[in-house]
C-alpha cells in the first residue's frame, strides 16, 4: 500500500510542471490578457466614430447629411493607410523630437522605432511573444482609432461648406502627423515633455482633444462661416439641425465610445501590482479611471445644462466637456475632484463656444472648438494645480504648472499652424470649400444626385435670428449669397 | 487545452512566412510603396473627382438662373422668390 502510493505520489509530481514551465503559462497567459483587452477596447472605440457620424449627420441641415455622414467614413479609408505608413512610425522614433539615434529610436526603448516602420517584423501577422511582436499590432490598432477619433473632432466643425476631398487631406495631416507627433513628445513615457518637464496628461485632454480642436480653429479661420450664418452687424443666425435627436443619441455613443477609449490609454502588466500603468508608465487601475470618466460625465451635464439654461445640445456636449476637463488627470484624481472640475468644464464649453460663434465670429457648426479644443487645454491647466507634484514619465520628474504651460506652448503652434497653412494652400487652389450655389443648393445634390429622404415631403428651411425669431432660410440665404457677390472664402471670384 | 500541435515543426516557416517576403525584404518594401502609391492616388482622384461634380453641379445652378448672377449689382426684386427651399436640378429654360 505504502509503495503504491509512493509511486503514485511520484507519477504525479513527474507530471506536475516546474516553476519555469507554471512561469512561462502565466507569461503567455498574460500577453493574451492584454491582446484581447486591447482588441476590445479598438471594438468598443468604434462606437465613437459611429457616434460622430451621427452627431454631425443629425446637426447637419436635411440637404447636407450625406455629404456630412460620408466625411466620418472616409475617414477611415485616408487616416489608416496614412497612419500605418507614416503615423506610428513617428511615435515610434520622434520621442525627442527626431530619432535621435537614427532608426533604432530612443534609448529608453531600443528598437521600437525600427518595429514601426511598414516594412518592420511587428507591423504585420506574426508569431512573436512579446510587447514588440504581435502584441504591438493591437497597440498599433489602439492609436489608429485615436487617430480617427482627432479627424472626427475636426469634422463636425466643417460640415455643410468644407469639400469632402478637402477634409480627407486635412484628416490626413491631423490623423496621421500632427496629434501623433504631439503624443510622441508628451504621451509617451520617454517623450522629451515628460521627460524633462513632468507634462502629464494622462487621458489625452490635450494631445488628442486640445490639439484636434487648435487644428479646426486654423481650418475655420480660411473655411469662413457657412453662407447667412452672420448677419450684417455680424450677429450669428442659429441654422436648425434637421434631426436633433439624432445628435443627441451620436453624442451619446461617443460617451460610451469613450470608455474604451478610457481603457485604451491604460497598459496592462498583470504580473505586476497593481496590474495596471497609465501612458507614462506610473501605476493607476482601471476602475480609478472609470470613476474619473463616469463622474466627469455627471459633472459636465451638470455644469453644460447650468451654464446653457437647460439647452439640450449643450447639455450634452457639456458631458463631453466635462470629460475632456478631467482627462488629463484621471488617473490622479477623487471622483468628487472630477465631478467639481468637469462641472466647471462643463461650463467653459457653453461659455467659450458663446464667445467663438458670437464675438470672434468663428462659425464652428457643432462646437469642436469649445468643447475638445478649450477643454483639452483647460484641463491640463487644472493638472497643473490639482495633481501638482505627482510623478510621471521614466524620469518620474513630479507633473507641475509649468510642466503644463510648457505642454500649451509646444503644442498650440504644432496644432494651429498646420491647421491654418494647409487649409490657406488649400484655399489659394480653390479645393478648400465648395461653390456657393452648391453650398445654398446643398452639398448632397452636387456629390450624390439624390434626396435622400425621398419618401418625406420637403419643407422650407429655416433659420434663427439673432433676436431668436424663426424665419424662412431662403431669403435671406440669397441676400447674403447676392451681398458677397457669391464670393466666399475659398472660393475666389475667377472661379465662378 | 490544445497543446497537442507540431508547433514546434511549423513555427519557424509560419513566423517568417509572409507573401513576397519576410521582414525587411525587397518584397516588403514593394507592398509598402504599392500602398503608399495607391493611397496618394485615391486622395488626388478624389480631389478631381469632386472638382469636376461641384463645377458641373454650379454650373447647372447658375445656368438655371435659380441664382442672381455674381455681380456688384444689388439685389433686385426679382430675388424675392428664390428658389432655394431644396434640392434642384432643374436645368430650367
Amino acid at each position: 500500500m505504502t509503495s503504491s502510493l509512493a509511486s503514485m505520489l511520484s507519477a504525479l509530481l513527474a507530471q506536475a510542471p516546474t516553476p519555469e514551465e507554471l512561469q512561462e503559462q502565466i507569461n503567455l497567459d498574460s500577453l493574451v490578457l492584454l491582446e484581447v483587452f486591447y482588441f476590445f477596447t479598438v471594438v468598443i472605440m468604434w462606437l465613437i466614430h459611429v457616434g460622430f457620424m451621427a452627431y454631425e449627420t443629425g446637426a447637419a441641415r436635411r440637404k447636407n447629411i450625406m455629404s456630412t455622414a460620408m466625411k466620418n467614413i472616409l475617414t477611415i479609408a485616408v487616416v489608416t493607410p496614412s497612419f500605418y505608413y507614416f503615423g506610428w512610425y513617428i511615435y515610434g522614433c520622434f520621442e525627442h523630437g527626431g530619432p535621435a539615434e537614427g532608426h533604432a529610436g530612443p534609448a529608453e526603448f531600443p528598437g521600437f522605432c525600427g518595429l514601426t516602420a511598414p516594412w518592420s517584423a511587428g507591423m504585420a501577422g506574426n508569431l512573436e511573444s512579446s510587447l514588440t511582436g504581435h502584441l504591438s499590432l493591437v497597440f498599433f490598432l489602439a492609436f489608429l482609432l485615436f487617430s480617427w477619433t482627432t479627424a472626427s473632432i475636426m469634422s463636425g466643425a466643417l460640415i455643410e461648406r468644407v469639400r469632402l476631398s478637402a477634409y480627407l487631406i486635412l484628416a490626413v495631416v491631423l490623423g496621421s502627423g500632427v496629434w501623433i507627433m504631439d503624443a510622441a513628445w508628451g504621451w509617451s513615457s520617454g517623450g522629451w515633455l515628460t521627460t524633462n518637464y513632468g507634462f502629464h496628461d494622462s487621458i489625452a485632454s490635450l494631445v488628442v482633444h486640445g490639439v484636434a480642436g487648435a487644428f479646426a480653429l486654423g481650418v475655420l479661420l480660411n473655411l469662413g462661416p457657412r453662407i447667412g450664418k452672420y448677419d450684417r452687424e455680424g450677429r450669428a443666425r442659429t441654422f436648425r439641425p434637421h434631426n436633433t435627436h439624432l445628435t443627441l443619441m451620436g453624442l451619446m455613443l461617443i460617451f460610451t465610445g469613450f470608455y474604451g477609449f478610457y481603457a485604451a490609454c491604460l497598459f496592462i502588466q498583470s504580473t505586476v501590482f497593481p496590474g495596471w500603468l497609465n501612458i507614462y508608465l506610473s501605476p493607476t487601475t482601471l476602475g480609478t479611471i472609470a470613476m474619473v470618466i463616469t463622474f466627469g460625465f455627471a459633472g459636465g451635464f451638470t455644469g453644460g445644462w447650468i451654464a446653457s439654461r437647460g439647452d439640450p445640445f449643450w447639455t450634452l456636449s457639456g458631458g463631453l466637456a466635462g470629460v475632456i476637463s478631467v482627462s488629463a488627470g484621471a488617473d490622479v484624481y477623487h471622483p468628487s475632484l472630477a465631478y467639481l472640475l468637469s462641472a466647471t468644464g462643463g461650463m467653459v464649453a457653453v461659455w467659450s463656444g458663446g464667445y467663438i460663434e458670437k464675438k470672434l465670429r468663428v462659425d464652428d457648426a457643432v462646437g469642436a472648438v469649445a468643447v475638445h479644443g478649450v477643454c483639452g487645454f483647460y484641463g491640463v491647466f487644472l493638472v497643473g494645480i490639482f495633481a501638482g507634484g505627482f510623478p510621471t514619465g521614466l524620469n518620474n520628474v513630479p507633473s507641475s504648472f509649468g510642466g503644463q504651460l510648457m505642454g500649451m506652448l509646444a503644442f498650440f503652434p504644432l496644432a494651429f499652424l498646420p491647421g491654418y497653412i494647409v487649409s490657406w494652400l488649400l484655399k489659394k487652389a480653390n479645393l478648400l470649400r465648395v461653390p456657393p450655389e452648391v453650398e445654398l443648393e446643398g452639398l448632397d445634390m452636387a456629390e450624390f444626385q439624390q434626396d435622400f429622404f425621398p419618401e418625406f415631403e420637403r419643407v422650407p428651411e429655416v433659420v434663427v435670428l439673432p433676436d431668436g425669431q424663426e424665419v424662412e432660410a431662403a431669403p435671406i440665404l440669397i441676400e447674403e449669397y447676392t451681398r458677397t457677390n457669391g464670393h466666399r472664402a475659398g472660393a475666389p471670384a475667377e472661379r465662378r | 487545452m490544445i497543446d497537442s500541435f507540431p508547433y514546434e515543426s511549423w513555427d519557424e516557416v509560419a513566423t517568417t512566412f509572409w507573401t513576397f517576403g519576410p521582414e525587411d525584404s525587397t518584397g516588403t518594401y514593394v507592398l509598402t510603396v504599392l500602398g503608399i502609391i495607391l493611397m496618394v492616388a485615391a486622395l488626388i482622384y478624389w480631389v478631381w473627382l469632386e472638382e469636376k461634380k461641384l463645377t458641373a453641379q454650379a454650373a447647372l445652378l447658375r445656368g438655371a438662373g435659380g441664382l442672381p448672377p455674381a455681380s456688384p449689382t444689388a439685389p433686385g426684386p426679382g430675388f424675392a422668390e428664390p428658389p432655394l427651399a431644396g434640392p434642384s436640378t432643374d436645368p430650367g429654360p
